[in-house]
């Protein structure tokens, strides 16, 4: 797992910071695709800390990220609460949530953890649709207000884009330091042989229940910001499907590298932009493009870069 | 070959990023631009086949007879895949990116909901055709479809009819349900029905005499089933198996062909209410619907080979709302589209007589809806 | 009506769904058995089974041709992909495999959609008759024939990797790859017949439960994820285990329906199935590995 040079740093702050006014012409289209691109890294990048490091299989994620996007919704809707108030409250529930069922979950292995996650996404949904008169039922849940902290809100989508586009960077920036530190060694530790882990007096559950937290707390903090900015929830963008979806970018862009994740986030929700044009072909051509990468890139297009970059440093040094 | 193909991904992913952010598009050219978000794939997909072939036929008529105000009127159309963070994006590209004067389509709640935001937010006019309630914030936003009220008092109107006063309603899990149990339950009293039972249903499930059996234990004399499509079948045919004989009603979504072939060899007496264009030929001649929809469904059946169907009537109509606001103020501003929809009166369109108002932003009323029912494998009108 | 019916009618109402999930299952646990793999195509399987045999038998062949045929069609197209996409990446790891499964699974939700379109589509039952009635409560004849079919399947399979040369050596494969290929077994080949095994079985399982439901092109999903469900309660590799879990899944649902609550079935049964994966974690038949140590 390369560190990114420091000019790789700066071009990317670049980029964010001058995409609304030049390429996205300040316009709420543009920066809405970006804003989800945004909220799909975050997503992402969570389920890598839980998946690429700490090695547990989660076909369940989007539940966190349910639970976010109601909590903010049912809040500010419902209760007038404030949705900064309301964000922290979602990450504080998610949190607990993965406390509370981290330990015997994370017990399971690969396949059963797995389909005790797809259970879990399943229960969040069902509940939501089953708790009609607090999160609105299978109808949805609407009017959600824009984000707001005390003394300035966030209507203009530009400003929305900027603050989503602060939280991918705090989540990734602090993603990267959390798997540098020792807690993050000792989770690669877990992942590559447990048995020998817990012969050095490791307590594995601990970690993993720990690195679960965290996961669920940014995947919370990715359905706060999703909410606001929809301002309409329904159960159907939290299902299995999403789940899936976010395992997919996963893969696509490259397991356990953080930007592999977010590269695959940005490459899954450009995609459509592309091909929606091609309507009922959609479906195959989506299905064709992924199978094309997964053949021809193993390490995703985390690797593919990694290489380019080497070759181009390689050339530059010899 | 790996170098190649290295800089083919690079070169990919460029494009990506900015094929996906192509520089906005003049809208000043010739053609009136209406956005329409269809359910194109997906569970919906069929409808969403019959709302397009709807537009398409009436945008092509609209054209053939010199356009409005001289121009020809065009749509863009995108694939909500049922999902309303794809109904929001492709929203915001009709607005931001298209150009388009105003919004149509959406196959069902939940999405209807997502792009209503979208349109009250960016104060762009949006017709919708759902199941969705509007609620007066929503300044922006028309619901042409007949409305879950409507659909579900007139079989009641029926049942009153009939005698028939104890009805149990079975609904599926899901915006339909929710809105259909809520309305039946609201309008029994006024038709002096009595609600014995309720029972939740999975849309997906490949049985459904579990509920069944515990329905008819309550003795109902007949069942309201708010859902469309494959799970109507489904009940039809479940009911059938256990040998239940009382009417089934189930929503005005099943008022097409698809349906009818799903369920015409099935004997359980299956109410759908629908509009008028499924029955043309009882219509009076003097009905103001009856030359409207006679000659949509010539053109349709000329298009298609096949007979025009209520969903296809229904996006018909949403075309011709949004050409009769455009003639009427000759001008893309949306606020003043939004007030001339507002101001239609005495419109005449395949689901009823218009009459809009800044409270009304649906325009029919009950009586606009007819009750089918199957015999001999083709549509017949009950009531 | 007595209570007794209603009750009886709670048990057939999960015999039905039950019979889906069961034979799907079967599918799943075939394809993990020899290759290790958890396939998320078998859905898609499932649907093209159905439709292809909607599509001969509107054309006028006869029932049991229209089986073989499409049986023997959904066998050579799961064999083409394991062929074409899996072997390649056969080394990689496991998650990249399954992200590939699901890839397969949209372009061959995708085909499907351009073959059949969007419409659903009836196949009829295999014999024509009345549903059964049985104390009051009643069940369509074709349960029956989905029963009968699994337990042909069953024996089938039992038969082949029992007995057979070529079925014993699969196993082999399964157990100890290694030492398989070492005592001359092709892996490779081994994979590919898995592969056409499970593609033919969720074909069949998509065949004998059309007449149930209503097929379109997207219909595969849902009774995918309930065969995963019954693959976990049942145990990842015993066959019997999946078609008991599967029957016991569907039992379940209908008596949590019945007896409970409709709007709340699916939430508890997915809780129902988080315990059981917490206190039995191997599955209520497995006897494979699957707690960490």
């Amino acid at each position: 797992m390369k560190t990114l040079g420091r000019i790789w740093w700066i071009i990317l702050l670049l980029f964010i910071v001058l995409y609304p006014p030049t390429l996205g012409g300040m316009s709420a289209y543009k920066s809405g695709i970006m804003i989800f691109v945004g909220i799909y890294i975050i997503l992402a990048v969570s389920l890598d800390l839980l998946m690429g490091f700490a090695g547990q299989i989660s076909v369940g994620h989007a539940a966190f990220f349910a639970i976010g996007a109601y909590v903010s919704g049912i809040l500010t809707v419902k209760y007038g609460a404030s949705p900064l108030v309301a964000l922290i409250a979602g990450m504080a529930l998610s949190g607990a949530v993965a406390w509370a069922v981290g330990r015997p979950l994370l017990a399971l292995k690969e396949y059963y953890l797995a389909m005790a996650t797809l259970a879990l996404n399943e229960i969040i949904v069902t509940l939501i649709i089953g708790l009609q008169w607090l999160t609105g039922g299978a109808s949805g849940l609407r009017d959600v207000p824009s984000f707001s902290v005390p003394g300035f809100s966030f209507d203009n989508h530009v400003h929305y884009y900027y603050l989503v586009w602060a939280m991918v960077l705090l989540v990734v920036a602090s993603s990267l330091a959390l798997v540098r530190s020792p807690f993050g060694r000792t989770l690669v530790a877990i992942h590559s042989d447990e048995t020998a882990a817990k012969t050095f007096g490791i307590d594995c559950a601990a970690y993993k229940v720990r690195v679960y937290v965290f996961s669920a707390m940014y995947a919370s903090l990715a359905g706060s910001l999703f909410a606001h900015y929809m301002g309409f929830l329904a159960p159907d963008d939290f299902g299995v499907l999403t789940s899936i979806n976010i395992l997919v970018m996963l893969y696509l862009g490259g397991i356990g590298t953080i930007w592999g994740p977010a590269l695959g986030a940005v490459f899954l929700k450009l995609l459509p932009e592309f091909t929606y044009q091609f309507q009922d072909y959609e479906l195959l051509l989506n299905g064709v493009i992924l199978i094309v990468v997964l053949v021809f890139m193993p390490g995703g297009l985390f690797g593919i870069l990694k290489s380019v970059a080497e070759r181009v440093n390689a050339r530059g040094s010899g | 070959m790996r170098k190649r193909l290295t800089i083919a991904t690079v070169v990919a992913c460029l494009f990506f990023l900015t094929g996906a952010v192509n520089t906005a598009q003049s809208q000043t050219k010739a053609p009136y631009k209406i956005g329409f978000i269809v359910p194109l794939t997906g569970y919906l997909s069929w409808l969403g086949e019959y709302m397009k072939k709807g537009a398409e036929v009436k945008v092509e008529m609209i054209n053939k007879a010199g356009g409005v105000n001289g121009r020809p009127v065009e749509l863009v159309t995108y694939d909500d895949q049922s999902s309303p963070e794809a109904a929001t994006r492709h929203a915001q590209r009709l607005i931001s990116r298209d150009g388009v004067v105003a919004i149509m389509g959406t196959g069902t709640a939940v999405v209807s909901g997502a792009v209503s935001s979208v349109a009250n937010k960016s104060r762009v006019p949006a017709v919708i055709q759902s199941g969705y309630a509007l609620t007066e914030k929503e300044t922006f936003t028309f619901n042409n479809a007949h409305p879950t009220d409507f659909a579900i008092s007139r079989p009641m109107l029926y049942f009153q009819k009939k005698g028939i006063k104890q009805v149990a309603l079975l609904m599926p899990i899901g915006p339909l349900g929710e809105l259909g149990s809520g309305i039946a339950r609201k309008h029994a009293p006024t038709y002096k029905i009595t609600i014995v039972g309720e029972e939740k249903f999975d849309v997906k499930a490949a049985d459904v005499t579990a509920q069944l059996a515990k329905l008819r234990a309550l003795n109902p004399q007949a069942i309201m089933a708010f859902t469309t499509g494959e799970p109507a079948a489904l009940l039809a045919r479940n009911m059938a198996q256990m040998g239940m004989n009382i009417p089934l009603v189930v929503s005005h979504g099943n008022a097409t062909p698809g349906f009818l072939k799903l369920v015409a060899q099935t004997p359980t007496m299956v109410i759908v209410p629908s509009g008028k264009i499924m029955a043309i030929e009882t219509l009076a001649d003097n009905d103001p619907v009856k030359k409207v929809v006679a000659e949509f469904s010539r053109a349709y059946q000329a298009k298609y080979g096949e007979p025009a169907n209520y969903y296809s009537g229904q996006q018909a109509d949403a075309v011709a709302l949004i050409a009769e606001a455009l003639r009427v103020t000759k001008s893309e501003d949306p606020v003043k589209l939004r007030d001339a929809l507002e101001n239609i009166k005495n419109f005449a369109g395949c689901n009823g007589v218009y009459n809009m108002s800044p409270t009304d932003h649906q325009g029919t009323r009950t009586e606009d809806m007819i009750l089918l029912t199957i015999k001999d494998g083709k549509w017949a009108l009950l009531d | 009506m007595s209570e007794l019916s209603t009750l009886v009618q709670f048990f057939f109402s999960g015999l039905t769904s039950g019979s889906v999930y069961a034979l799907i299952a079967v599918s799943l646990v075939i394809v993990y058995k020899v290759s290790l793999l958890i396939c998320f195509a078998q859905g898609e399987f499932f649907v093209i089974g159905a439709l292809t045999m909607v599509t001969l038998t509107s054309k006028g062949l006869p029932m049991p041709l229209a089986f073989v045929l499409s049986v023997l069609i959904s066998t050579v197209i799961g064999a083409l992909v394991e062929r074409i996409l899996i072997r390649p990446i056969r080394n990689s790891s496991v998650g990249n495999l399954i992200v590939m499964t699901i890839a397969i699974s949209l372009a061959l939700r995708g085909s499907a959609l351009l073959v059949w379109g969007k419409e659903s589509h009836i196949l009829q039952p295999f014999s024509a008759g009345k549903p059964l009635h049985v104390l009051g409560a009643t069940l369509q004849p074709q349960v029956l024939w989905i029963i009968g079919i699994t337990v042909v399947v069953l024996f089938v399979i039992w038969f082949f990797f029992e007995r057979t040369t070529l079925g014993v050596a699969m196993r082999a494969c399964a157990e100890n790859r290694l030492g398989a290929s070492l005592m001359g077994i092709s892996t490779q080949k081994a994979a590919l017949l898995s592969w056409a095994w499970g593609s033919g079985i969720g074909a069949l399982a998509g065949m004998a439960v059309a007449p149930l439901l209503f097929m379109q092109y997207s219909s595969g999903l849902m009774p995918m994820v309930k065969g995963f469900i019954a693959m976990s309660i049942g145990g990842l590799a015993s066959i019997a285990g999946a078609v008991v879990a599967g029957y016991l899944l569907g039992i379940v649902e209908a008596y949590t329906i019945g007896l409970i609550s409709s709007q709340f079935a699916d939430t508890i049964v997915f809780t129902l199935l988080i315990i059981v994966l917490i206190f039995k974690p191997s599955g209520l038949f497995g006897a494979t590995r699957s707690r960490e140590v």
